[in-house]
C-alpha cells in the first residue's frame, strides 16, 4: 500500500531526542483535541455534580467526546506514517489513559487509604472484570498486529510475554468470575458482585493459595503472591507501559534514521 | 478406669536451666533459679487398644442454639467449653456453656461414657474450670452473652460420689464479661482474672457507646487474700479471647486482648504499680477470634497464632458462599495499618521482634475460623493444629441453606519444622459449627482427644485413635501454694529428640478452659533424660528419666 507522504517542518529538540512525543503531538488537531477535553470535563463534571451519571459514566463520556479528535489525529498518523505507526500511536495513547486509571486506583488506596473496594479508579467501578478482561486482549491483538507490521525487537517481545500474561490473567480472573455469578445465580443470590477477586498472582491468588504451593516459598514472593490486587495490577500496567515506551522509541527512532518518520 | 498407682518418690536433683545456656555476651544475667524438691508419683497409661489411624468421632449429650428459631449476630458466636478433674477421681470431665439454656457437666465415668449433669447458669459464653480458692477442687467460671458477667460456681468438694457446686460472688467483680483469662498476673502466688467485654454485643443491649459504661473494657481483677481488687486496662473492648503470658521474654507475664474488627489487639505490661500498653505486633488478624501459642520447631522460639475469618479454599463454589459476605465485611484501611483478614503466626525474631509466617507455614486460612488449639496430636515430638470453623447467622449468610456457611474444621500436621500439612487423613473435618474447643486425654489412653462445643448442633468427643509414639502427662501440685495446679508453669521435656516446651494453663483460646494437666508427645523410641519444671515463682525442679505412657504428679 502507498501512503502520501506529507513534509512536515523539521522539528529538534526534545521531540527529536524523543520521537514518541513527535507522535503523540496533536499538530494541528491541538485545538480539537483541548476543545473535546474541556467539553468532556465540563460536561462530565456537571453530569456527576446533578447526579445523572456515575462517576464511570462520566468518565465514558469524556473519552467518547474525545474520540472524535482521537480518530482525526489517528487518520493522519496513517496518512502520514501508515498503519503500524498509527497502530502504536493508538496504543500509546490508550494505554496511557489506562495507566491514569490504575494510577487513580493507587492512589486511592495507598494515598487516601480508601478501602479496596472503594478503590475502583475511575472507569472500573461500571465492571472491573469486563473492563480488565476486554481491554488486555485488545492490547495484546494490538501488540500482535504491530509486531506482523514490522515493529519487532527485543523490547516488543518482552511486551509480548508481559502483556500476554497479563491477559492470561484477566482471562483467569473473568472466567473465575463467570464461574462464582453462575454459583451465586443457582443460589439465587442475583444482587451480589464478584468483582475484582484475585487472580493467578498477588495475594490469596492461585500461586499463593494452590494445594501445590502451600506452605512453601512460593506462597511468600513479595509481590508476586503477597500484594493485593490493585498493587499487582498497578504495577503490572506500569511495566506493560514502560516496555510499550522503550519499543515505541526505539522503532521510532530506528524509522526516523531511515527517513519513514520525519 | 482401675490403673495400678504407685508413687516413686524421688529426691531431685538439682540441675539448673541456667547451666544450660550457651555464652551468650553478659546482658540480663538472672541469678540461679533456686531449685526447689518435689515428689513424684507416676500412673501408668493404658495404650489404647482401639487403632483406626485416625480420629473418630463421638456425640456427646450436650447442644447449643438449638432452642432458636433463627440464629443471628451475636449469638452466632456460641460458647466454649472447659475441662479439668473436676471430682478428683483421675478422669477429665467436662462443662459447657451455652448461650441459650443452661450449662453442664459431663462427668467422665471412663472409657468415654459420660453422665450429664445441668447447671443452672444460663446464656454463657466462656467457660474454665480453676480452682479459684485453692482448696484443691476445681471450681467452675462462667462469663455471659448480653449484659452479664462472671458467675462463679464453687465446688464444694467433699467425699460423695461427686462433688456440688455452689453458685458465690466474686466479690467486687461486676463487669460485662465475654472473655477471661486467668493466671498468676502480679507474681504474688494467687490466681487474677482478666475479663473483656465484647461492645458489638453490649450495643445490641442499647450500652451506646459501650466505652463509655463503667462495666466495659478489658478489666484486671486482682486477686489478694480472697479479696478482688479490679483495674480498667481499656474501656474500649470487643474482647473474644484473652491470654496471659509472657510475650516480651522479660520473665513477667504481659495481658493479651485479642479484638474483633477493627480495634486492634491489645497488649499490656506491667510498668510499676500500673500496667501500660505495648504494641509489639507488626501484624494481627482483623477479627481476631482466638489467641493460642507454642513451640513449633522445637526450638525455644514462641510462636503466637490468631485466627480470622479467610475462606480454605478458592474454588468458585467456595467463593460464591462467601463473596456476598466479604463484600460487607470491609476491613479498613490506614497508614499505620496492622491488621489483615487472614490468620495469623507471629515467630519471635529473637529480638523482641515478630514477623507473620502464617502463609509461609500454611495456615493463614482455615474458614471463618474460632477456636485453634496446638497439640501433638499424632505424636512425633511437635506440635500440631486443629482449627474449628463455620458460622450461623441470618443477617449474613441468609443466602445460604439454614443460614449456615458449611466449613469442614481444618487438622494441620507439623512438618517438623514448625510449617504444616493439611491432614485430612486425621478425619476430623467435622461440618458441624465449632466454636469452643479442647484437647485433653478424654480416655486416659496418653494421646489428645478433642472436645468441641458446636453452636446448634451436639458437642463432639474426636477420639484419637492414631495410637502414634508415646506420651507423658504432667500434673503439678503446689498444696502450700494459692495456685494449686501451678498454673503458669514452664514445663521442658528434655529428650533425645530434642527439647519439648509447654506451658499449664486454666483458660485459653475461644471462651474455653484448658486442662491444667500437660500433655507431651514424641516417637516411641525417644529417650526421656530430664523434665524440668519452673513453677510460676521462678524455682525449678527436675524430675530425672521421667517414665513413658505415664502420667506423673508432682508435687511441690
Amino acid at each position: 500500500m502507498m501512503h502520501q507522504t506529507l513534509t512536515t517542518p523539521h522539528t529538534f529538540g526534545i521531540q527529536t531526542a524523543l520521537p514518541l512525543l513527535r507522535l503523540l503531538n496533536p499538530k494541528q488537531h491541538t485545538r480539537i483535541v483541548l476543545a473535546s477535553l474541556i467539553v468532556g470535563l465540563i460536561a462530565s463534571y456537571t453530569a456527576v455534580a446533578l447526579g445523572w451519571l456515575p462517576l464511570w459514566g462520566a468518565t465514558a463520556m469524556v473519552l467518547v467526546i474525545l474520540l472524535p479528535a482521537g480518530v482525526l489525529k489517528w487518520r493522519d498518523d496513517y496518512h502520514r506514517y501508515g498503519a503500524t505507526i498509527m497502530g502504536l500511536s493508538i496504543l500509546v495513547t490508550a494505554q496511557g489513559l489506562h495507566t491514569v486509571e490504575h494510577l487513580v486506583q493507587w492512589a486511592q488506596y495507598n494515598l487516601l487509604f480508601l478501602t479496596m473496594r472503594q478503590s475502583n479508579g475511575l472507569l472500573s467501578p461500571a465492571n472491573a472484570e469486563w473492563v480488565h478482561f476486554t481491554w488486555n486482549w485488545l492490547v495484546l491483538i494490538v501488540v500482535v498486529a504491530l509486531m506482523a507490521g514490522g515493529m519487532r525487537g527485543v523490547w516488543m517481545w518482552l511486551l509480548l510475554i508481559v502483556a500476554g500474561f497479563h491477559t492470561i490473567e484477566h482471562s483467569y480472573t473473568f472466567i473465575r468470575y463467570q464461574m462464582i455469578l453462575s454459583e451465586l445465580t443457582a443460589m439465587d443470590v442475583l444482587n451480589v458482585t464478584a468483582q475484582g477477586l484475585p487472580g493467578i498472582v498477588g495475594r490469596d491468588g492461585w500461586l499463593a493459595r494452590s494445594e501445590l504451593t502451600r506452605g512453601t516459598w512460593i506462597c511468600t514472593i513479595p509481590g508476586l503472591t503477597t500484594a493485593v490486587r490493585l498493587d499487582v495490577h498497578f504495577w503490572w500496567n506500569a511495566l506493560e507501559m514502560t516496555l510499550l515506551l522503550i519499543a515505541g522509541h526505539v522503532y521510532l527512532r530506528t524509522r526516523a534514521a531511515a527517513g519513514k518518520f520525519m | 478406669m482401675p490403673l495400678a498407682r504407685f508413687v516413686v518418690p524421688l529426691l531431685l536433683a538439682g540441675c539448673l536451666c541456667s547451666a544450660q545456656g550457651t555464652h551468650a555476651p553478659a546482658v540480663n544475667i538472672s541469678p540461679p533459679a533456686p531449685t526447689v524438691a518435689a515428689t513424684v508419683s507416676a500412673t501408668p497409661l493404658a495404650a489404647s487398644t482401639a487403632c483406626s489411624d485416625a480420629f473418630v468421632t463421638h456425640r456427646l449429650n450436650f447442644t447449643t442454639g438449638m432452642r432458636l428459631r433463627e440464629i443471628g449476630t451475636y449469638i452466632s458466636n456460641g460458647a466454649g467449653v472447659a475441662v479439668n478433674d473436676l471430682d478428683n477421681d483421675g478422669d477429665l470431665d467436662l462443662v459447657f456453656a451455652s448461650v441459650d439454656g443452661e450449662g453442664e457437666i459431663l462427668w467422665n465415668e471412663g472409657d468415654l461414657a459420660f453422665t450429664p449433669e445441668p447447671l443452672d447458669d444460663r446464656f454463657a459464653r466462656g467457660v474454665a474450670s480453676v480452682d479459684v480458692d485453692a482448696d484443691g477442687w476445681h471450681d467452675i467460671v462462667f462469663t455471659h452473652r448480653g449484659l452479664d458477667g462472671v458467675t462463679y460456681w464453687r465446688n464444694t468438694g467433699g467425699d460423695a460420689p461427686r462433688p456440688t457446686f455452689e453458685r458465690q460472688p466474686l466479690p467486687g467483680i461486676d463487669p460485662y464479661a465475654y472473655a477471661m483469662a486467668w493466671g498468676d498476673v502480679d507474681g504474688d502466688g494467687d490466681l487474677d482474672l482478666v475479663t473483656g467485654s465484647y461492645g458489638a454485643e453490649l450495643k445490641q443491649h442499647g450500652i451506646d457507646p459501650p466505652e463509655d459504661d463503667p462495666k466495659a473494657g478489658v478489666v484486671l481483677h486482682l486477686q489478694q487474700d480472697g479479696a478482688w481488687q479490679s483495674q480498667v486496662l481499656d474501656r474500649h473492648a470487643e474482647t473474644l479471647s484473652l491470654a496471659i503470658l509472657d510475650v516480651t521474654s522479660d520473665g513477667q507475664p504481659e495481658i493479651w486482648a485479642a479484638n474483633d474488627f477493627a480495634l486492634d489487639d491489645k497488649v499490656w505490661q506491667k510498668a510499676g504499680d500500673g500496667w501500660q500498653a505495648i504494641h509489639p505486633f507488626v501484624q494481627t488478624s482483623y477479627s481476631t477470634m482466638t489467641t493460642e501459642w507454642g513451640d513449633l520447631a522445637n526450638d525455644g522460639r514462641r510462636a503466637l497464632f490468631t485466627t480470622d475469618m479467610n475462606p480454605y479454599d478458592i474454588s468458585p463454589r467456595t467463593m460464591a458462599v462467601w463473596v456476598p459476605v466479604l463484600n460487607q465485611l470491609v476491613p479498613h484501611n490506614r497508614a499505620d495499618e496492622v491488621q489483615i483478614m487472614a490468620n495469623v503466626l507471629l515467630i519471635g525474631d529473637g529480638r523482641g521482634g515478630w514477623q507473620n509466617q502464617a502463609t509461609a507455614r500454611g495456615i493463614d486460612a482455615s474458614g471463618w475460623s474460632w477456636d485453634a488449639r496446638l497439640g501433638d496430636l499424632d505424636q512425633d515430638g511437635y506440635l500440631d493444629l486443629y482449627v474449628v470453623n463455620g458460622m450461623i447467622a441470618a443477617d449474613l449468610f441468609g443466602h445460604l441453606h439454614n443460614s449456615e456457611l458449611v466449613e469442614e474444621n481444618q487438622a494441620y500436621r507439623n512438618r517438623g519444622d514448625g510449617s504444616f500439612d493439611r491432614a485430612p487423613q486425621w478425619r476430623l473435618g467435622s461440618t458441624a459449627s465449632g466454636r469452643g474447643m479442647i484437647m485433653a486425654d478424654m480416655d486416659n489412653d496418653g494421646d489428645l482427644d478433642i472436645v468441641v462445643n458446636n453452636l446448634r448442633g451436639f458437642a463432639q468427643l474426636h477420639e484419637n485413635q492414631l495410637c502414634r509414639g508415646a506420651s507423658l502427662q504432667v500434673d503439678l501440685a503446689w498444696s502450700a501454694s494459692q495456685n494449686p495446679n501451678g498454673v503458669g508453669a514452664q514445663l521442658a521435656l528434655y529428650t533425645d529428640k530434642g527439647v519439648l516446651r509447654r506451658d499449664v494453663r486454666a483458660s485459653g483460646g475461644y471462651l474455653s478452659g484448658d486442662p491444667v494437666r500437660v500433655h507431651f508427645g514424641f516417637p516411641a523410641d525417644a529417650r526421656l533424660d530430664r523434665l524440668e519444671i519452673q513453677w510460676p515463682d521462678g524455682a525449678v525442679s527436675v524430675v530425672a528419666t521421667p517414665q513413658k505412657d505415664s502420667l506423673l504428679t508432682v508435687t511441690r
